[in-house]
């Protein structure tokens, strides 16, 4: 017993330690200036780029190979967590059946790639449309619902892609569809294998040749979509919309008060969370060369929205480190094999019980929290109920 | 006439909340509605601004049918609510939380924040301060502001004394009537039914989604039943809201 107190208390200031740390960053960083920001970018950048290099990878990812698990589910789930950050973490609403749209860009970059013989360039922004468009689909009946409700339709629609796609005899059933194209190489130039790049781990490779055996190109190409998916949306949460969202997150009624065009909004989020799934699986398609509706189970929604909650909904660095966890932390401690789910619950328990609010949390959303309101895509704030019950009974007990 | 409501019905899936309600407001006036608990007094306010939809009858604002114009565009119509509970936006500051309130408006409003951080130096003090860290009054007050950075011609106001101490009651109170005297209507509803009726003109007393009686305010203060009912005189005879 008091063992057990002991610990909790080792772990508690070791928290607090960690804590007073990422204040001390978030202060420096609030401070920094223009040219200081964008060096902290490039140096990301530069990093990221350089992150696929054998000596990181041995770290990493001893037992598979570390560039293919940077493309997915590394990559790809931070690009999911990206988008589905819009729609939770900016506009508040829950969606349990993000994979939809992550299945809706794999078939069409698979269904156009294999089928039609477009290339991968031609599908990527048709992808990004289709997905976009099934946003609005399904958002346009069920965003008027709120709260869990809306959780449930979601939910609903993630299985009634994946079913329909199993049931689909023409896009291979079961089986789903092989034989689907790489996107054709840019340019067979390859970095010169002299120092310093022989060192960095960067001699010899030709990043834009998309072929089977080097996964790092596909990496850089989904580097690439993760850097637009972030300016983009970075630019927008800055823009009236972003405003607009953060209004409707913590008082969807309040917002319509304001002026705020409420279902409108809603519905951009939607779309823009749904453009950005839609992406990430033209990407993946495009490399997997054979995807089939078991890659699209219920559990990618789960394990995204996971990623978005435990890095701290609405903080991009938060949501990417979330995604990064959530995608890392099960290929690494593979030699666990079958229980290596059950130290991933285990893990994701401990987290949430010792910083609810996510690991990088954004400081308005710990307000909201407290709040009660805009938590968890209005959860919390559910269906309008009748007002004021507190007063009542007190105007009650008055009379 | 500013606002009219002529036989309004109101529904929550098939209970009746307002049923055939009308009411005239005028332009510089301060009109209040007073009820019990669950008479509809928020669902009317709702309806003129477009959270809720009626199900029969029309509301017309400024000359204009509003009866189905969607809540966000009646804002720059000119109909600003201050809503029950505040709906102070927590993660916000008290800055953002007034910029908010002027979102539908495009130019410059440098002028009306000033007005407010006048009316409320409160507010001017805790500029930085999040919403949701505010006290219950500071959040009334920042409610009330919000409301009044766009520029409405009709305000309405959902029990805005709702939880305050007495001395703050007053304070709302007071400003409210300075923000009638500088121009703007007001569509006041209240549980503190004394205090309403001291500063408005006119009064509506509903029952169950009915209006029941309409008179000049200092008229209704003198009345026996309304007396009885909402202002804490004679308990014995109370005008309850019959159940449905
Ligand atoms: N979202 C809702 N769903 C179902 N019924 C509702 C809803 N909101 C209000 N009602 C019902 O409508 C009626 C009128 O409610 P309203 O909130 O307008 O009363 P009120 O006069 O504002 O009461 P109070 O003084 O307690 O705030 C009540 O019977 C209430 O139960
Ligand atoms: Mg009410």
């Amino acid at each position: 017993m008091s063992g057990a107190r002991a610990d909790k208390g080792g772990s508690v200031s070791w928290l607090t330690r960690a804590r007073a740390a990422l204040r001390g960053v978030r202060e420096w960083w609030d401070s920094a200036s223009g040219p200081v920001r964008w060096s902290v970018y490039l140096l990301l950048i530069v990093g990221a780029v350089l992150l696929p290099a054998d000596a990181v990878g041995n770290v990493m990812s001893p037992d598979s190979n570390w560039a293919d698990l940077l493309f997915f589910p590394i990559g790809g789930y931070i690009l999911l967590a990206i988008g589905l950050n819009v729609v939770v973490g900016q506009a508040g609403l829950l969606d349990l059946g993000y994979v939809a749209f992550f299945a809706i860009g794999g078939y069409t970059m698979a269904i156009l790639g294999e089928k039609v013989g477009w290339s991968f360039w031609e599908i990527l922004p048709v992808g990004i449309v289709v997905a976009a468009l099934s946003g609005v689909i399904l958002g346009a009946p069920t965003l008027r619902l709120r709260g869990d409700y809306l959780a449930i339709v979601t939910l609903g629609f993630g299985e009634i892609i994946r079913i329909t796609a199993r049931n689909t005899p023409a896009i291979g059933g079961p089986n789903g569809i092989s034989g689907i194209p790489h996107p054709p190489t840019l340019t067979d130039w390859s970095i010169p294998d002299v120092e310093p790049f022989t060192s960095l781990g960067l001699g010899g490779l030709a990043p834009f040749e998309y072929g089977v055996l080097d996964a790092r190109p596909y990496y850089y190409l989904m580097l690439a979509a993760i850097i637009v998916a972030i300016v983009f949306v970075v630019r927008l949460n800055r823009s009236r919309v972003g405003r607009a969202w953060a209004a409707i997150r913590e008082d969807e009624d309040a917002a319509e008060l304001m002026g705020v065009p409420t279902f409108k909004f809603k519905l951009a989020a939607f779309a823009i969370g749904a453009a950005i799934g839609g992406s990430a699986g033209v990407l993946y398609g495009a490399q997997v060369t054979s995807l089939n509706p078991a890659h699209f189970e219920f559990m990618v929604s789960a394990l995204i929205l996971a990623a978005v909650v435990l890095g701290g909904a609405g903080n991009l660095p938060g949501v990417i480190l979330g995604a990064f966890i959530v995608a890392w932390l099960p290929e690494r401690f593979r030699e666990l094999k079958d229980y290596r789910m059950l130290f991933f619950g285990l893990a994701l328990v401990l987290m949430m019980a010792l910083r609810p609010e996510g690991l990088l949390p954004s400081r308005r959303r710990k307000a909201e929290l407290e709040e009660g309101t805009g938590g968890m895509g209005g959860l919390g704030a559910g269906v309008a109920g009748p007002d004021g019950d507190p007063h009542e009974v007190k105007a009650e007990v008055a009379g | 006439m500013l606002l009219e409501l002529a036989d309004v019905h109101v529904h929550y899936g098939k209970i009746a909340a307002i049923r055939g309600l009308s009411l005239e407001v005028g332009e510089g006036e301060i009109v209040t509605l007073i009820g019990a608990n669950g008479a509809g007094k928020t669902t009317t306010l709702k309806t003129v601004s477009g959270l809720r939809p009626l199900s029969r009858g029309r509301i017309v604002f400024d000359g204009r049918d509003i009866s189905r114009m969607p809540g966000h565009k009646r804002v720059l119509a000119g109909i600003g609510q201050s809503p029950e509970g505040r709906g102070v936006f927590p993660g916000m500051t008290v800055a953002d939380n007034l910029a908010m309130g002027a979102y539908a408006r495009r130019g410059d409003t440098s002028k009306e924040l000033a007005e407010v951080y006048e009316l409320f130096p409160r507010l001017a003090e805790r500029k930085d301060q999040l919403g949701g860290t505010m006290s219950g009054g500071e959040q009334q007050m920042l409610a009330i502001g919000r409301a009044l950075m766009a520029r409405p011609k009709v305000l309405l106001l959902d029990e805005p004394s709702m939880g305050l101490a007495p001395m703050l009651v007053q304070q709302i109170f007071s400003i409210i009537v300075e923000i009638n005297r500088r121009g703007t209507t007001v569509l006041l509803v209240e549980q503190n039914a004394a205090q309403a009726l001291q500063v408005a003109h006119r009064a509506y007393v509903l029952e169950t989604g009915r209006i029941v009686k309409s008179a000049p305010a200092a008229d209704l203060l003198d009345d026996p039943q309304v007396r009885a009912a909402y202002l804490g005189g004679a308990a014995d005879a109370p005008i309850t809201a019959d159940p449905e």
